[in-house]
């Protein structure tokens, strides 16, 4: 039981330094934003893709957004992906195309496989730009958004570019609450941490863009995995494209309001980060490509970060164990100083990183709910581990993956 | 004390020390004093007038007084309705400025003049000006924002701590200061020696022009970009003369020499160098430091994360295809053409030819 825990206890080591070196970077390093003073250009023509299941309670809000963006109109098509709904979305967006003629070309889509990639894959035939921006319909860009994902495309190394997500229905009850703290530390802190370090800043599949020509040379969408974004992130890199970080191209979302829907999107998250780290570990390890040795490092470290939620449960289990067992190598000095060493620094490197993006957004009352935040972790690590596990029986239990469509909770136009 | 107390005390301690530290998070829970979405603003759109169109909006309510100023020649002064004092120039304003043949060295008010109008050398202005018609600043003037509805000309060495905005052409004479926003709706030109960070207007002109070289605008690529790129690992050399069809991307260093003419864009992840009389139709981007030599062509955006130094007669941009150069520190050499946008995130200069 020892050498297991001692692994474990390696590893939790291992992504606590990150946490630290990502917040200390942030807090004190280089920060680059090298493509958001790009403001003047011969902007290229673009698509927008608009990935929409039963969104009568959002869709309007996001077009109506989107035509008013400071865009040249000649040079922007807006395609809504309308993926089987049941609701009112397709009146709705025949409604905008009729108000906006030219402007909004709809994809309605009858049939097919379920899932955003899906979706996604079957509208890449009315696609004609080299750039695509991709948006979930609960999204409210802002008018110069578009500029702003877009300025990255004129790199051409550039495959993907991903943009800043922030919450906008914040203050409705303590989930939404710990949700704003959680996206502030994974965007302000960890996202631009990547990007300033050169690591694998990740493609989130929303408020999002993506060049035709590397989507393409990877072999277009990945329909079979849950998180196409995750998917589209690494196939990238091996490729030899990089994805770009806007932490200033900001834009709102609407996050789960309730602990069922959370704990749905949690699940599906982390079973289809798992599919991506079962696919792509040993290629960006060992394989022969173009990313560089601290891009194969970070970027295997991302794609571990949802197994390190059951690693951490069988380290408690396994530290029970011992202790009962009265194991206690060098007499319980090492384990004593590890302990209190981990209490204070640890313990603590996950908060350390959202209290420090709470204070780059400026924001000061909201640091207080940190304490909660450990609510939002014991509630994650369970359902975290209960998805690993799932996908650890699908082969003995013949469980299929499906995809669960994030419930809305906006009052319908 | 009774066991069954101290249980209860002792109960009741640890509650409360459990609880203590959890206070501040209880309360803002309950009064909820911070709430609120992250404050984006859905309108930004960057727009560098943002502050000019502002300020006119403002002064609005000033513009009748101000006319009827310029008709009877006659100054006027009074106070905004938030108290900030102004003073309206009709004519010979200037006079103003001076008191016993003495320039006074502060003027604390809004200035608006309705004429065309010479500013005497040294004065600082701590609130904005506006011009209606011509303006030409004296030597050593330091303003806080200017507005000016038609030209405005900056004497020797003055100064702009926030922001400008002229319709018509903005000329700032040597070694002026131009910090924040600088815009103009015709033409930018600097002379030698002028720093400054962020410049746009449809045509920029830094340091001292040849009369053809400055109308000659750059050719406008009229065919669509290449998509397909070329990887390389290390340092690589594009020989002098020859035509590159794809994009390029590096991970070392990157010399385009002389007379090499490139289709595509270019980004090198070390320092890059551009000999003279280069042509790229795409985008110029280095992750390090830039150098872009004398006489060359650049079409699309130009991005050096580190630093950018711009030799003489380069032209970046065109009227048709305004772009943008943009680096932490740019040095650009007299007689450089800049179409679009260049912005300085730190500092630029306008040094003399090398």
């Amino acid at each position: 039981m020892l050498y297991p825990l001692i692994v474990i206890i390696g590893l939790i080591f291992v992504y606590t330094a990150r946490h630290y070196l990502f917040t200390l970077n942030r807090l004190f390093g280089f920060q680059r934003h090298p493509y958001i003073d790009i403001d003047t250009a011969d902007w290229p023509k673009v698509t927008i893709l608009v990935a929409a299941h039963n969104e009568e309670k959002v869709i309007a809000h996001i077009l109506t957004a989107l035509m008013s963006a400071h865009y040249p109109q000649e040079k922007m098509l807006v395609i809504p992906v309308n993926d089987r709904s049941t609701d009112r979305t397709r009146e709705i967006i025949d409604r905008f195309c009729n108000d906006y003629p030219g402007r909004i070309r709809p994809f309605h889509r009858a049939g097919g496989k379920g899932g955003k990639a899906a979706a996604l894959k079957d509208a890449m035939n009315l696609v004609q730009t080299e750039v695509i921006l991709i948006f979930d319909a609960d999204y409210t860009p802002g008018g110069g958004l578009i500029r702003q994902l877009v300025a990255p495309f004129f790199d051409p190394e550039v495959g993907g570019v991903m943009g800043r997500v922030v919450p906008l229905n914040v203050g409705t009850n303590l989930l939404t609450r710990l949700l704003d703290l959680e996206r502030s530390g994974g965007y302000q802190v960890d996202q631009q941490a990547r990007m300033n370090l050169r690591l694998v800043p990740q493609h989130g599949g929303t408020v999002a863009g993506v060049r035709l020509s590397a989507l393409r040379e990877i072999g277009g969408w990945n329909d079979n995995t849950l998180t196409e974004d995750t998917d589209l992130t690494y196939r990238l890199l091996l490729a030899g494209w990089k994805t770009v970080y806007q932490n200033r191209s900001e834009c709102y979302e609407e996050v789960p309001e309730t602990w069922q829907v959370r704990i749905k999107q949690i699940m599906r998250w982390a079973k289809g980060h798992n599919q991506a780290l079962v696919a792509y570990s040993l290629p960006l390890l060992f394989g022969k490509h173009r990313a560089t040795l601290r891009e194969r490092l970070d970027g295997f470290l991302l794609l571990g970060v949802y197994v390190m939620a059951p690693l951490t449960l069988i380290g408690w289990i396994l530290a029970l164990g011992l202790f009962y067992e009265g194991v206690a190598p060098l007499h319980g000095v090492i384990a004593l100083l590890s302990f209190t060493a981990f209490a204070t620094t640890g313990n603590f490197a996950a908060f350390f990183e959202i209290a420090a993006a709470a204070r780059l957004d400026n924001s000061r009352q909201r640091i207080c709910l940190l304490p909660f935040l450990v609510l939002g972790f014991a509630v994650s690590i369970f359902c975290v581990s209960r998805a690993c596990l799932s996908q650890l029986l699908a082969p003995i239990t013949g469980a299929q993956f499906h995809w669960d469509k994030t419930e809305r909770f906006r009052t319908t136009p | 004390m009774s066991p069954a107390l101290a249980t209860v005390l002792l109960v009741l301690l640890a509650g409360i020390v459990f609880v203590l530290p959890l206070l501040p998070a209880l309360i803002e829970l309950r009064l909820k004093r911070d709430a609120y979405p992250l404050n984006v603003i859905q309108q930004y759109s960057g727009e560098i007038r943002h502050f000019s169109y502002g300020f006119r909006i403002y002064i609005e309510a000033l513009l009748e007084p101000l006319e009827k100023c310029v008709v009877s020649g006659t100054a006027l002064k009074g106070a905004m309705p938030d108290g900030d004092e102004y003073l309206l120039l009709g004519n010979a304003g200037a006079a103003l400025f001076s008191s016993a043949g003495k320039t006074i060295p502060n003027c604390s008010s809004i200035v608006a003049t309705g004429v065309d109008m010479v500013l005497p050398d040294g004065v600082t202005f701590t609130k904005e000006v506006y011009a209606a018609n011509k303006l030409m600043s004296g030597k050593k003037n330091v303003f806080r924002a200017l507005l000016g509805e038609k030209d405005i000309h900056l004497g020797r060495a003055s100064t702009i701590n926030r922001w400008a905005h002229a319709v018509g052409a903005l000329r700032a004479g040597p070694d002026c200061e131009l910090h924040g926003r600088i815009s103009s709706d015709c033409e930018i030109q600097l002379d030698s020696g002028c720093e400054f960070q962020r410049l746009n207007a449809p045509r920029i002109a830094l340091g001292h022009l040849k009369a053809e070289a400055a109308d000659a605008a750059p050719k406008t690529a009229e065919t669509s970009l290449p998509v397909d790129r070329r990887l390389v690992e290390e340092d690589l050399e594009i020989k002098a003369g020859e035509v590159v069809t794809t994009n390029i991307v590096t991970r070392g260093r990157l010399h385009i020499c002389t007379g090499a003419r490139v289709l595509g864009s270019v980004k090198s992840n070390r320092h890059m160098t551009v000999d003279a009389n280069v042509s790229v139709e795409g985008s110029l981007i280095s992750a390090s430091t830039m150098h872009i030599g004398r006489d060359c062509r650049i079409s699309g955006p130009i991005i050096a994360e580190h630093g950018m130094a711009i030799d003489t007669g380069t032209r970046c941009g065109s009227p048709q295809t305004p772009t943008t150069v943009t680096a932490p520190t740019i040095e650009i050499a007299d007689g450089v053409v800049v179409f679009g946008t260049v912005w300085a995130r730190t500092e630029g200069h306008v040094v003399p030819q090398r």
